[in-house]
């Protein structure tokens, strides 16, 4: 395990795996998911027990999740797609509270929830509608800035026109917000300006058809990516005969230290997936998840080991170091593999109901702050 | 005025009832017809702005005109999403007056009179420019069925992404502009295709209706239970609305006697509530502009899938209606019986078909035993009697050429299990075929000879559903009849991933022995619940 640790910590060291977190003394991983029908749970990942769970004042739905930067407030999307809170985690207090319809207009967001690099603001996307007597008028969808100073009654301080269909956010270390829609944007929140990251729907690849990405999960901080698969076709003629066609899965990737961008086939199309994911400290293994469990080795564009799963889970994530795996969403327990082997190490109940569509969100923090006693 | 999401999505997801309660026949109101100017005016002004006083012009709701069922919807959904206050008296009395007054001719409704007859297993024709626009979440006849202007197309764009956010988020929304293409492609499709066309509607409503005040008699049949016959009594029971007596009687020897209810809208749109013994059945029929047709559908009322194919013809007026059984086999004889009303005159069946015996003879049955030649080859005869003729009424085969399974795709549902929704079944019938004069199987000139009795089984449909073991769980065919009922709903902890009892299917009907065997498949997906079911699918 020592071994690991520092080979690792080497790989940090060289750059390849920049997303490792070196775990001071006294922090350990924690993990923050929500789950039916108005909970917030931490969860202390070395004990594999919750720590707290804190009651969010309305629907879960989505249970979309970003943590602030020192990661002392959970900010959640949920109150039906409409509402954002922020919790302080030590305490289930609620510093942070926003309902992003006003007026007449009825407001939601897919999922698009970020915060900037010195925690001072928040980030969403707003897709309005506004609702007259006798008819609805859908209205342009804006980037939303936050303060996440501003309290209980929280309204947008800044608003920029965005393209529709943007689902989720990540910021990197340079302030800039990286958002998925047609194409992987990237946003400069101080100015608005927009540009395109990854040329998806716009810059289709030659020989590829065009490919179709579902993400609502905001995953990746423990690998410093953002980070949205897809799957696509690739012909093998210029009819593009069915029998000439391959099918993969791949990945669009923004490194969010460098701004790198990286747009990867990463293994057949075999089983549908719902979120994958780099494993910290390896940047050549991806996993992915919903009824299987696989492992892949992206260079050769092939699974290493896949396992059926005893159920389906729709959400993956990491520990801090990359050892174990925990796959959340869907029912109401998280389920912890060893990351190398895919060997099942064990479950963690939640109180409470579904998790359903939840992000998982893993870091690591100091126990002093987090432990209830 | 406009809820909070929460409650609409509360609301939305448990209708069963609500529709279950609001179905549209019998619609007995306790106001007369004209108050649904009046129910406008106090229910619907709150929010739909007069534009005109006399006749009376609401924004919105005067620029559309739909079926009863799609106006009851529209009103479901004020409120339950709107919070409109309209009791259940009301709400009757304003879909009659909709109907009544902006419904669809005979003519605009005959494309998709399946989705109204509740023929869950159609498979639509899909129009490329609604097939991934709109077929994609619910059919196109839920589309077809309305007549709207350009602006009330757009209307409907608008709301269905305020209402439904995850649109152009979903497959088949996701990879496209969606609001662009449906804002500057759909919309002036729709517009060109299913304009307001107010003046169809207005020769309609300016031609002599009939009445369906009389006897009538019934043929049809129903899978597993086969040919139907029946008897329909209809009498006034006020304006537009009747009490009905009905008895019947299926090949497998099944009785069905009881009453009913019903109500005509629209000039022509037949809708009743019929208790037959203790089975309660819906009948959605359309009258001919003549009145002296109906045809349609009547289906269980709580397991939609199981119903009969009818077709009624007036009593006092002749008309051939049914040959039954439709088939015989050359060099056999068997009885026949001839279905009409007012039959008189000559029989005739057609080159070959020797008439040995008549065993009754009435105006509205001719039973008769007859013999078909040997040496005939599979065909198609016209039968006669009188004057009336029906084409292709009775065919003669001598061997069966081809078997097919209808529906060849099926879908049914998991239910029960401590669930809200009840298991819904899939009915399949084996239809036989000639090879027609090409002697190719499944070409244009392909005769079809008949629903033969069959030995229903499943199999996995392929190797995935070998592999998860659905036959062991999805449910059972009844040998017999053909009809499939679905497994309990819920995750089941004795299958791979613990998930419910689901699968994949082959529908394997066997028609035959020995040499004469033949095998035909369908599809069948059993999967999960629906948790909406309005009228219109």
């Amino acid at each position: 395990m020592l071994m690991r640790w520092m080979f690792t910590a080497a790989l940090a060291l060289s750059g390849i795996g920049g997303s490792l977190q070196v775990a001071a003394a006294d922090e350990r991983d924690y993990m923050v998911v929500v789950n039916r029908p108005n909970n917030l749970h931490v969860i202390d990942l070395a004990k594999e027990q919750l720590e707290r769970s804190c009651t969010l004042p309305g629907d879960s739905a989505p249970g979309t999740v970003a943590m602030s930067p020192d990661n002392r407030i959970a900010y959640v999307l949920a109150g039906r797609f409409g509402k954002i809170w922020g919790v302080d985690i030590s305490n289930c207090e609620l510093t942070f509270s926003a309902e992003l319809s006003y007026d007449n207009v009825r407001v939601k967001s897919l999922a698009s929830l970020a915060v900037s690099p010195d925690g001072k603001e928040i980030y969403t996307i707003h897709n309005p509608t506004r609702i007259m007597n006798d008819h609805y008028k859908v209205l342009d969808s804006q980037f939303a800035v936050y303060h996440a100073g501003d309290g209980l009654d929280a309204k947008p301080q800044r608003l920029y026109p965005v393209p529709r269909q943007i689902n989720i956010m990540q910021t990197g270390d340079n302030g800039m917000v990286y958002m998925s829609g047609a194409d992987v944007y990237a946003m400069d929140p101080k100015s608005g300006d927009l540009s395109v990251a990854i040329a998806s729907r716009s810059g289709v690849r030659p020989g590829y058809g065009q490919p179709d990405i579902l993400t609502v999960w905001p995953i990746g901080r423990v690998s410093n990516e953002f980070i949205r698969m897809y799957s696509v076709a690739k012909y093998g003629d210029v009819e593009k005969s069915p029998e000439a066609t391959e099918y993969f899965w791949g990945y669009e990737r923004v490194d969010l230290t460098t701004g790198e961008t990286a747009v990867e086939d990463f293994a057949p199309l075999e089983q549908v997936l719902f979120t994958g994911m780099h494993r910290p400290g390896h940047p050549n293994e991806f996993y992915a998840v919903l009824t299987q469990l696989k492992r892949h080795d992206v260079k050769a564009k092939k699974v290493i080991k896949s396992i059926d799963l005893e159920r389906t889970y729709y959400c993956i994530n990491f520990s801090t170091d990359g050892s174990k795996l925990y796959l959340a969403g869907t029912y109401n327990d998280i389920a912890v593999y060893n990351a190398e082997t895919l060997e099942k190490l064990g479950n963690i109940h939640l109180p409470g109901g579904d998790m359903s569509m939840a992000t998982s969100q893993v870091f690591s923090a100091p126990v002093s702050r987090l432990a209830s006693n | 005025m406009v809820k909070s999401l929460n409650s609409v999505v509360r609301r939305l997801v448990a209708p069963v009832g609500l529709w279950t309660a609001t179905m549209l026949a019998p619609l007995y109101a306790t106001a007369e017809i004209n108050a649904g100017e009046e129910l406008l005016r106090n229910r619907c002004m709150g929010c739909h702005v007069p534009e005109q006083n006399e006749p009376l012009q609401l924004s919105r709701i005067s620029h559309q005109r739909k079926t009863p069922e799609g106006w009851l919807m529209s009103i479901a959904r004020m409120q339950m999403v709107h919070g409109a206050q309209i009791t259940s008296d009301e709400r009757r009395t304003l879909v009659k007056f909709l109907a009544d007054t902006q419904g669809l001719t005979p003519q605009e409704s005959a494309p998709y009179r399946y989705i109204l007859e509740r023929r869950l297993n159609h498979i639509e024709d899909k129009q490329p420019q609604l097939a991934e626009m709109c077929a994609r979440c619910h059919s196109e006849a839920r589309v077809g069925l309305q007549r709207r202007d350009a602006g009330e197309w757009e209307h409907l764009v608008n709301f269905h992404l305020g209402q439904w956010p995850s649109i152009e988020y979903s497959a088949m929304g996701r990879d496209r502009d969606w609001l662009g293409l449906a804002l500057n492609e759909v919309v002036p499709f729709l517009d060109k295709n299913y304009g307001l066309q107010k003046d169809h509607w207005q020769q309609w409503l300016d031609s002599e209706k009939a009445s369906p005040i009389g006897e009538w008699r019934l043929v049809g049949s129903m899978p597993g239970r086969g040919d139907f016959h029946g008897v329909m009594k209809v009498i006034a029971d006020g304006e537009d609305r009747y009490r009905l007596n009905l008895t019947g009687k299926f090949a497998d020897g099944k009785s069905l006697r009881g009453k009913g209810q019903a109500l005509v809208y629209s000039g022509y749109e037949w809708r009743a509530d019929i208790t037959l013994g203790k089975e309660k059945f819906q009948q959605v029929l359309a009258m001919n502009p003549q009145g002296d047709r109906f045809e349609g559908r009547m289906f269980l009322k709580q397991q939609e899938t199981l119903g009969v194919n009818l077709t009624a013809s007036r009593a006092d007026k002749p008309s051939l209606l049914a040959v039954s059984p439709a088939f015989i086999e050359a060099g056999k004889s068997q009885q026949i019986s001839v279905r009409g009303t007012q039959l008189s005159g000559d029989v005739s069946l057609g080159p070959g078909i020797e008439v040995l015996k008549v065993l009754k003879r009435g105006k509205n049955e001719i039973r008769l035993k007859v013999r078909a030649r040997k040496g005939l080859e599979t065909q198609a005869l016209d039968v006669r009697v009188g004057e009336q003729n029906l084409a292709g009424g009775l065919r003669v085969y001598d061997r069966i050429d081809s078997l097919q399974v209808s529906p060849a795709y099926a879908v049914a549902r998991v239910g029960d299990g401590g669930g809200s929704q009840e298991k819904v079944k899939a009915a399949f019938e084996a239809r036989a075929y000639g090879a027609g004069e090409d002697g190719v199987n499944g070409t244009a000139d392909d005769i079809y000879i008949g629903t033969m009795p069959a030995n229903w089984s499943l199999a996995p449909f392929d190797q995935q559903a070998i592999e998860d073991r659905d036959l062991d769980f999805v449910g059972k065919i009844d040998r017999r009849t053909g009809v499939f009922t679905p497994a309990a709903a819920g995750p089941n902890s004795k299958r791979k991933y613990g998930t419910n009892n689901a699968g994949r299917m082959s529908v394997i009907a066997s028609v035959g022995q020995g040499d004469n065997k033949q095998e035909a498949k369908a599809e069948l997906i059993v999967t999960v619940q629906r948790w909406n079911n309005p009228p219109i699918r």
